[in-house]
């Protein structure tokens, strides 16, 4: 008789269980409903760094286990956060061109508060009219929807344009990345109907919530943790069945896979969607935390990144990409926000700000050459009795 | 009687004498007696009555005409109070003036500022003199005062030009001068000749000409103006238009208005105004201030208003429709002359085909050069990656090496020229030098794993990049061309090229053949493809693969380098420049086809030619001929996943 899941894969109930407890001491020690040891600000970068380890967990499933070296799931976060800042954006600018214009003599028609929107919206572009693709974002369930559905669909036409005439390996990888190039180009546009490189902005003001930022910011840090946590059981359900066999068995030999009867191009469609979909979750939830968006995020160097939180976590092992995505960003933001000491060497100082990126790119290297496991593998390092999990 | 005969041959006599008078001034070489004519007029200063004083001096014919105009517009030119007389100007000491004659140029003598008059023209009067002192220009000796005269009449023409020019033309000694005099007069007779049988003659006298002055001439003879009326004028009319097919009945009620044939119709702010205004204990009219959030009852309210006299009316669907019906619009042209225009029209026809495919050749240089760009940053990929099958991301990072090292180069050796020269080589020993280093520590673990290979070679792209950004800092280096590349062959007024894109497809060139000759007449191209096709068996034959690697590996590298020098000259040198083309590069080699360099050439001219036309197609906008370019690209991988140029059989290995 078969083991029950979770059974099978105790780590997955691990992740759960530390997950719930880093959430619940980070609310106890948070400065919004706790003994303030820890602040608002930094609130909104754990959580943020929740929706970048959901979106490994998603690079994880289309890197480690199939094999696909995706550089272009970042479009599909940045998509996501597009899709949710439309609505975030409309209602807000909304709110507050209805109550100013409650100030006048006569009430406002319909078309005066939409006018008086499109006005608020878009006249960094030039432009005061609402494009077609803003058609439902008054609606935040239509919205919402399309924070999975945008980024599913063009997964499921670029993924079958792509495995349909069999494009591999490193023609697939420059093939995802010139894909979000050309996405990052197209939102760059003032014309493109997303403000142009202005990007969505005043994201991390919900519309009607008149809860201050240090609550607010405790909501996302629980909705990105929960959706972490769904991510990540979804994920390791996915790659423990049959599909996940098959996946693996793609990894390792394409040819064989396909012989055996499997139609290899449907299992990795449907894994590239599956991901895409991920990140796009991820992403609707990271920029609302961000408070912008614009096309710089979506810029091929952001997944290309994704790809070097996933290697130095450790490919192939779900609790690998989080480690990476957490370890790498928070020391990132550690770096880069100048909190880093400097390291005088004589008559030169090293300034982390300036370094960083040298340092990151070589022990990448490093990594690469010495360690493909990455810090994940550590965990291979401790002994037990039935052997390396997985 | 008597004293009426006394005074008609007094009379007579006077006028005699003034005969005689000025008789003798004309015969004579002084100006003076000339300036004293018109006195008057002239120490008046009047841009209404100063004409004829002007056109006389200018016409006299004297030599020192010009000087007296040129003295009079700077406002050197000084009058004698006491006998009204005209001299140049200085002075010399607080009020104290020293006064030359204009005819013998003496000195008169000084005088004291209050015994004279200063002359100050005007800035009207100096434009009538800047005029008539058009016809000195063109003749003086110097040839470059002439040129600037030319200049100064095309730049801003006038009517009155046109004589002095035609003038001029026959005793033009300078061939080139003369041409160009014969070009403006023909130009400004299109716009300024007497008769409409004179202005087509020039029209068709230039027809074919591709020259921007010509169409700049042409464009202003058929401009036209929109206009509306109850019936169409007699004038010289373009077009009637069709309401609905040229023109939206919007516009076309809008012109109504405008000319004050219709009333304005009430906008909705105007609406919203009006009813604001008449606001009265929480109603407009019988409607509830409540409801109107409602644009029906809004209008309803407004045409209560109306009807009580309150308001204009207004202005319904019917009374635009009426309105527009009953009158008629068109397009009319300034120019009166229906005969002039037409031909203005149908020379302008000629020219716009000629034009266009004009511009279509240059638009094929252009994109010819782009593509010689591509190739250029791509060709050391197709050694790497095309040949050997190595993924290296650094690459871009090669080309920014390559700049740097040309901006260093420059820094040092002043001189334009020779710095390139060095730079060249130096930049290919810097590249070669890091490119082997590169192979040897980390991508030769790699060869198994291409996609570990693509990740290692971007960690040291973000190092090399930080790198270069630690030591020459954010802002961009320049990186200058020597001077004998400046400036562009020019066609004509359509089609040029600039010197830099010519080098560089030249550049593009060399490169093919260095790259050609390396692979098939080399033993290193030998051991190379030997080594790539069947590394044990090449080793089993006394080939070092190792080494063979290495240096095709350093070579691909070094090539980047020299590539980098050349973009450096045209692009800014930062260290975002090689990440700049990476994407590009990558793209070339795989729609041209990995593995083969006639397909890198085909897919950098594929990808040149198509981002050009679509950039011809949507001119404002690059970021979308960017993004449309790569969804092609990824729409053309679908039909020929190996490029265009496939290789067949065992050589496609993969």
């Amino acid at each position: 008789m078969q083991r029950s899941f979770i059974a099978r894969n105790p780590s997955v109930l691990i992740f759960l269980a530390l997950l719930a407890l880093f959430t619940l001491v980070v609310t106890v020690l948070s400065e919004g409903a706790g003994a303030g040891f820890i602040s608002t600000s930094f609130i909104k970068t754990l959580g943020k760094t929740l929706c970048l380890c959901l979106i490994a967990v998603a690079m994880d499933l289309i890197w480690g286990f199939a094999g696909i070296l995706s550089l272009g799931h970042f479009a599909f976060f940045g998509l996501g956060g597009y899709m949710i800042g439309m609505w975030l954006m409309y209602e807000r600018t909304r709110l507050i061109v209805v109550e100013s214009l409650s100030q006048t003599e006569l009430p406002p028609t319909d078309a005066e508060v939409i006018d008086a929107i499109g006005t608020q919206i878009f006249g960094v572009v030039g432009s005061s009219d609402f494009p077609l693709i803003w058609a439902f974002a008054d609606s935040l369930v239509l919205q919402l929807a399309l924070v999975v559905l945008v980024p599913g669909v063009l997964a499921l036409i670029f993924g079958w344009l792509a495995f349909r005439s069999r494009v591999t390996g490193v023609y697939l990888s420059i093939l995802t990345q010139a894909m979000t190039l050309a996405l990052a180009l197209y939102l760059f546009q003032n014309d493109s109907g997303l403000r142009g490189n202005n990007g969505l902005s005043g994201l991390q003001n919900l519309p009607g919530v008149t809860a201050s930022q240090d609550i607010v910011s405790l909501w996302f840090l629980w909705a990105s943790a929960f959706a972490l946590g769904a991510g990540y059981f979804l994920a390791a359900w996915v790659v423990s069945g049959k599909f996940g066999s098959v996946i693996r068995g793609i990894r390792d030999n394409e040819a064989r896979v396909r012989f055996l009867g499997y139609s290899v191009e449907a299992y990795k469609l449907a894994l590239f969607t599956l991901t895409a979909c991920l990140a796009a979750i991820a992403g609707a939830l990271y920029y609302p935390q961000a408070g912008i968006i614009n096309p710089a995020e979506i810029a091929p160097i952001a997944s290309i990144y994704l790809a070097v939180w996933v290697a130095i976590g450790g490919r192939g092992r779900l609790y690998g990409a989080v480690i990476g995505a957490a370890f790498v960003s928070l020391l990132s933001t550690w770096f880069t926000g100048g909190q880093a000491p400097d390291l005088p060497l004589g008559s030169y100082t090293v300034k982390w700000v300036d370094w960083w990126l040298v340092l990151l790119g070589v022990s990448f290297v490093l990594v690469t050459l010495f360690a493909p496991k990455g810090i994940g593998g550590l965990f291979d390092l401790i002994p037990t009795k039935k052997g390396a999990e997985e | 009687m008597r004293h009426i005969y006394v005074a008609i041959w007094t009379l007579a006599a006077l006028l005699l004498s003034c005969v005689s008078l000025s008789a003798q001034t004309a015969d004579s070489t002084a100006i003076q007696p000339l300036l004293q004519q018109h006195q008057a007029v002239i120490s008046k200063s009047s841009r209404k009555t100063i004409g004829p004083a002007i056109d006389a001096i200018a016409a006299s014919g004297l030599p020192q005409a010009q000087q007296v105009l040129q003295v009079w517009a700077a406002k050197d030119m000084w009058m004698r109070k006491s006998d009204g007389h005209f001299f140049i100007g200085e002075k010399v000491e607080g009020k104290t003036y020293r006064l030359t004659d204009f005819d013998s140029g003496d000195v008169v003598g000084e005088f004291q500022k209050g015994d004279l008059k200063q002359l100050k023209p005007n800035s009207g009067i100096r434009a009538l003199i800047a005029t008539a002192l058009v016809q000195f220009q063109l003749t003086d000796p110097d040839p470059a005062a002439r040129a600037d005269a030319l200049q100064s009449i095309a730049r801003d023409p006038s009517a009155d030009q046109l004589a002095p020019l035609r003038a001029s033309i026959n005793g033009e000694a300078d061939a080139a001068l003369a041409a160009q005099k014969l070009r403006l007069e023909r130009l400004l007779t299109i716009r300024f000749g007497a008769s409409d049988a004179e202005r087509i003659g020039a029209i068709e006298d230039m027809a074919g000409d591709l020259g921007v002055d010509l169409r700049a001439t042409l464009n202003p003879v058929v401009a036209t103006v929109r206009e509306a009326a109850p019936a169409l004028p007699d004038a010289n009319i373009a077009k009637t238009l069709t309401i609905g097919e040229d023109i939206t009945s919007t516009d076309a009620y809008a012109l109504l208005v405008a000319a004050k044939l219709a009333p304005a119709p009430v906008s909705d702010d105007a609406i919203r105004t009006a009813l604001a205004d008449h606001m009265d204990g929480g109603r407009v009219g019988d409607v509830p201030v409540a409801q109107l959030s409602d644009p029906a009852q809004r209008l309803k309210a407004y045409a209560g208003l109306a009807d009580a006299g309150k308001v204009a009316p207004l202005v319904s669907e019917a009374d635009i429709a009426q309105a527009l019906a009953s009158h008629v619009i068109y397009d009319r042209y300034l120019d009166p002359s229906p005969a002039v225009t037409a031909a203005a029209a149908k020379s302008l026809k000629g020219i716009e085909v000629k034009v266009a495919l004009n511009q279509t050749l240059d638009l094929g240089l252009d994109a010819l050069s782009l593509a010689s760009i591509y190739f250029l940053a791509a060709i050391g990929l197709a050694i790497t990656f095309g040949v050997m099958g190595v993924i290296n991301m650094a690459h871009g990072e090669f080309i920014m090496m390559g700049a740097y090292t040309g901006y260093v180069v420059q820094q040092i050796v002043p001189d334009h020229t020779l710095s390139i020269l060095i730079a060249i080589p130096t930049a290919f020993a810097v590249t070669f030098a890091a490119g082997v280093a590169m192979e040897r520590l980390v991508i030769r673990h790699l060869y198994a794993r291409p996609l570990e290979t693509l990740l290692a070679t971007f960690g040291i792209s973000i190092a090399l990049q930080q790198l270069a950004k630690n030591i020459f800092g954010t802002q961009a280096r320049p990186l200058t061309a020597p001077g004998w590349l400046d400036g562009a062959w020019v066609m004509n007024d359509v089609v040029s090229i600039s010197y830099i894109r010519i080098a560089i497809f030249v550049l593009a060139l060399i490169f093919l053949a260095v790259f050609l000759f390396i692979m098939k007449r080399t033993r290193l191209g030998l051991d190379t493809r030997a080594v790539t096709q069947n590394p044990a068996m090449a080793a089993q034959m006394g080939i070092n693969p190792g080494r063979v690697n290495m240096l095709t590996f350093g070579l691909g590298s070094g090539i980047a380098g020299v590539a980098g020098v050349a973009i450096g000259l045209f692009a800014k040198v930062t260290s975002e420049l090689g990440s700049d083309y990476i994407v590009q590069s990558f793209m070339t080699v795989v729609v041209g086809g990995v593995g083969n360099i006639w397909g890198t050439l085909a897919g950098a001219a594929l990808i040149g030619f198509l981002q050009k036309g679509i950039e011809w197609l949507n001119p404002s906008n690059t970021l979308a001929a960017q993004t449309y370019m790569i969804i092609f690209i990824i729409i053309f991988i679908q039909f020929r996943p190996r490029g265009i140029i496939a290789l067949k059989g065992r050589a496609a290995g993969d």
